[in-house]
C-alpha cells in the first residue's frame, strides 16, 4: 500500500491523455519549502509540514499540470491545511475536496494534495480529478479529523466555515480578532473557528484547547483585558449591539462572536461538547 | 522595545459605529493605519496630492486574455500625458527619461501573472523613444543584482501587476523592489513592514521615474500551495500610474478591497494586511497611502471600476 511521497509518486501514470509525466521530480522539506513556495511556506510550516513531492505533467506546447503532495505528518494537520483554503466542499476526491477553475485540493489521511490546471477546460478538469482520485485511492486509510472539531454545536453550523489551526495569524485571516495573539494560540494550542447562520450577521465561534488548565486561564485572562475589558461575567455588548462572550472550562476556551442577544450567545457556549445526535 | 499597538475588531466597531458606515472603516482605512491617522508623511506638504491615473481600457486583453501591445501602449501613453502635463505622449516620456540615461525595467515575473512581456515591450519602446540607446536599457526581476545596465542605473521604470500575497497582504510596487536586496527573507517580518526601507538603498534612491501597477488581471484573493487561484483573479483592464509608489499602491489596494467586499459579500480584511504601504507612509515617508492626499484621475472605461 502506497504512504509515502515516492510511493505516491510511483502511482501516477507515466502518461494520460496525452499528458506526459516529468522525469525529475522535487522535493522539500522545512528548510527550503521557501524556494518553492513564493511567499507561502510559512502556513504550511505551521500546520507541521513535513515533505512536499512536486510532480509536473507536461501537454503541448508550454502547458503543465502541477501536482504538489504535501506530507503533513498527521491527518489532524492535513486537514488543518485543507481547511483553511476552502471555500466549499465538494465530496469529489479524498476526506474533503474543492475543486475550482482548474485548482484541486483535497486531503486524506496525513497528505494535503493540490493540482492545478490553468487555464481550465473540461478535458483538463477531468484529468484533474482522474489524477487527484487515483492518489486518494493509494492512500490505504482515511485519517482522524482533530477531536476539537467533534465540540462544535452541529445546529446552523455552515460546515465548510470550520478552520483548524494552531497559529493566530490563520484566525485573522478568516475572522480578524486582533493584530496581536491576545488568545495565546500557539502550536500546542487546537483551535477551531467555525460560523454559524443566523437570520442577520453569521456568529462566529472559536473553541481553543490549551495543553494545560493554567495556560487556557491566561488565554482567558488575556482575552478579557484585551477585548472586553468592560465584561460582565465574561460577556459584553459591542457598540454595534451585538454580544461577544467567553467561558473557560478546565483547558478549553470558548469566546462566541456576533451573536445578536445575550442569551443566544450563552446558548453556543452551553451547547459547547454536548452530546450531539450523528450528522445525516 | 518599543511596544506595539494593540488593534482589535472591536476597535473597528466603535468606529464603524461611531461614523455610521459599516465597513467602510476596513475598505478605506486598512486596521492599523486607522489608528495612526495623525502621523503625516514628511515628504508630502499638506497641500500637495500625489496624483495617480488609474486608465482602463476593455480591449487592453484579447479573447486569451493576453494583454494587446497596440492598446497597452495607448493606455499608457494616456497615463503618462496626463501625469506629466506635457501636450502629447512623446513629450510625455521624453520629460521623464533623457537620452542619456540608463534604464532598468523593473519587472515581475512570477509565473501565473506576470507582469507581461507586451508591457515590459511597450515600456521599453517609450524608453527608445525618448532617444535612450537600447543597449542602455534592460528588463529583468530576480537578475537585477547581477545585471550590469542595473548596476548602472540612471534611471528605473517599476511595473508589476498587484496581487493577494501571503507575506505581505499584496504584492505591489513598494514590495517589487525588494530583489535589489541580497538578503529579501530578512524583510518578511512583521507582513513585510520595513519594505520601503529598500528604496532607501543606493541602487534605488531617487532613480524611479514612473511607476506602474499592473491592473489587468489582478487577483484579490489567494489559496492553494502558490497561492494562485483563477477563481481570485479577475479582468480589471486598467493600470495605475503614478510617481508616488505608495499612493499607487494604496489606490490598488482600494480596488483589491472593494473587489473582496463585492466577492465574499461581507468585509474580510486581508491576511497578513497590507501593512507595509502604510509603513512606506508612516514610517518611511516614501509617499502617501491616506486618499484624501492622493488626486486620482481616470481615464476609459468606468464599468465596474470599484473606486
Amino acid at each position: 500500500m502506497a504512504q509515502s511521497l515516492e510511493n505516491l509518486y510511483s502511482i501516477l501514470p507515466a502518461e494520460l491523455d496525452g499528458w506526459k509525466k516529468a522525469e525529475s521530480t522535487a522535493t522539500y522539506d522545512r528548510s527550503n519549502l521557501f524556494d518553492y513556495i513564493d511567499g507561502g511556506a510559512e502556513l504550511y510550516i505551521s500546520y507541521n509540514f513535513q515533505r512536499l513531492l512536486a510532480v509536473r505533467y507536461k501537454g503541448t506546447g508550454d502547458e503543465e499540470i502541477v501536482i504538489d503532495i504535501f506530507d503533513m505528518g498527521n491527518s489532524y494537520d492535513a486537514f488543518g491545511v485543507f481547511s483553511h483554503g476552502r471555500e466549499r466542499e465538494d465530496g469529489l476526491v479524498g476526506q474533503g475536496s474543492e475543486y475550482n477553475a482548474g485548482l484541486l485540493t483535497f486531503w486524506k489521511d496525513r497528505f494535503y494534495v493540490s493540482i492545478l490546471a490553468y487555464p481550465e477546460t473540461q478535458a483538463k478538469k477531468e484529468l484533474v480529478l482522474s489524477l487527484g482520485r487515483k492518489l486518494a485511492d493509494a492512500v490505504p486509510k482515511e485519517g482522524e479529523l482533530p477531536p476539537v472539531i467533534g465540540l462544535l454545536p452541529r445546529a446552523d453550523l455552515v460546515p465548510e466555515s470550520i478552520r483548524y489551526f494552531h497559529h493566530h495569524i490563520w484566525l485573522n485571516s478568516h475572522f480578524f480578532i486582533a493584530n496581536e495573539n491576545i488568545l495565546l494560540i500557539d502550536d500546542k494550542t487546537e483551535a477551531v473557528l467555525a460560523k454559524y447562520k443566523t437570520d442577520d450577521k453569521p456568529v462566529h465561534l472559536l473553541v481553543a484547547l490549551y495543553p494545560d488548565k493554567a495556560t487556557a486561564k491566561k488565554a482567558e485572562q488575556s482575552f478579557l483585558q484585551n477585548y472586553l475589558p468592560d465584561a460582565s461575567g465574561g460577556m459584553a455588548q459591542l457598540p454595534d449591539g451585538r454580544w461577544t462572550a467567553c467561558r473557560i472550562r478546565e483547558n478549553r476556551l470558548a469566546v462566541v462572536f456576533n451573536a445578536p442577544s445575550r442569551e443566544n450567545a450563552l446558548s453556543y457556549l452551553d451547547r459547547i461538547g454536548a452530546r450531539q445526535p450523528p450528522e445525516g | 522595545m518599543k511596544k506595539k499597538t494593540l488593534i482589535t475588531r472591536r476597535e473597528f466597531i466603535k468606529r464603524s459605529s461611531l461614523a455610521a458606515v459599516g465597513g467602510a472603516v476596513f475598505l478605506t482605512k486598512p486596521e492599523w493605519a486607522a489608528l495612526n491617522a495623525g502621523l503625516r508623511a514628511k515628504s508630502f506638504p499638506e497641500v500637495q496630492k500625489s496624483k495617480v491615473v488609474l486608465v482602463r481600457n476593455k480591449d487592453v486583453l484579447n479573447s486569451q486574455g493576453r494583454p494587446v501591445y497596440e492598446v497597452v501602449l495607448d493606455m499608457l501613453d494616456a497615463a503618462v500625458k496626463e501625469l506629466t502635463g506635457q501636450p502629447d505622449a512623446l513629450s510625455s516620456w521624453k520629460s521623464l527619461i533623457k537620452p542619456d540615461d540608463i534604464v532598468g525595467i523593473k519587472s515581475n515575473v512570477w509565473s501565473y501573472i506576470p507582469t507581461t512581456t507586451e508591457v515590459e515591450n511597450a515600456l521599453k519602446k517609450r524608453v527608445l523613444d525618448a532617444g535612450v540607446r537600447e543597449a542602455s536599457i534592460a528588463i529583468d526581476d530576480r537578475g537585477v543584482l547581477r545585471n550590469p545596465v542595473f548596476q548602472k542605473a540612471t534611471a528605473l521604470i517599476n511595473a508589476r501587476p498587484m496581487r493577494a500575497h501571503h507575506w505581505s497582504g499584496v504584492g505591489t510596487l513598494i514590495k517589487n523592489y525588494i530583489m535589489f536586496v541580497p538578503d529579501p527573507p530578512n524583510y518578511h517580518g512583521d507582513s513585510c513592514a520595513s519594505l520601503a526601507s529598500i528604496w532607501e538603498k543606493p541602487l534605488v534612491k531617487g532613480k524611479t521615474r514612473l511607476n506602474v501597477l499592473v491592473m489587468l488581471t489582478p487577483q484579490f484573493h489567494g489559496v492553494g500551495p502558490h497561492n494562485y487561484n483563477p477563481k481570485y483573479v479577475w479582468s480589471y483592464y486598467g493600470f495605475l500610474v503614478g510617481f508616488d509608489p505608495v499612493a499607487v499602491d494604496a489606490t490598488g489596494l482600494r480596488i483589491i478591497q472593494a473587489k473582496r467586499l463585492e466577492f465574499f459579500g461581507e468585509d474580510r480584511p486581508l491576511s497578513p494586511p497590507a501593512k507595509h504601504i502604510f509603513t512606506a507612509d508612516t514610517q518611511y515617508h516614501l509617499g502617501t497611502a491616506d486618499p484624501s492626499k492622493i488626486e486620482l484621475v481616470k481615464i476609459g472605461d468606468d464599468q465596474d471600476i470599484l473606486i
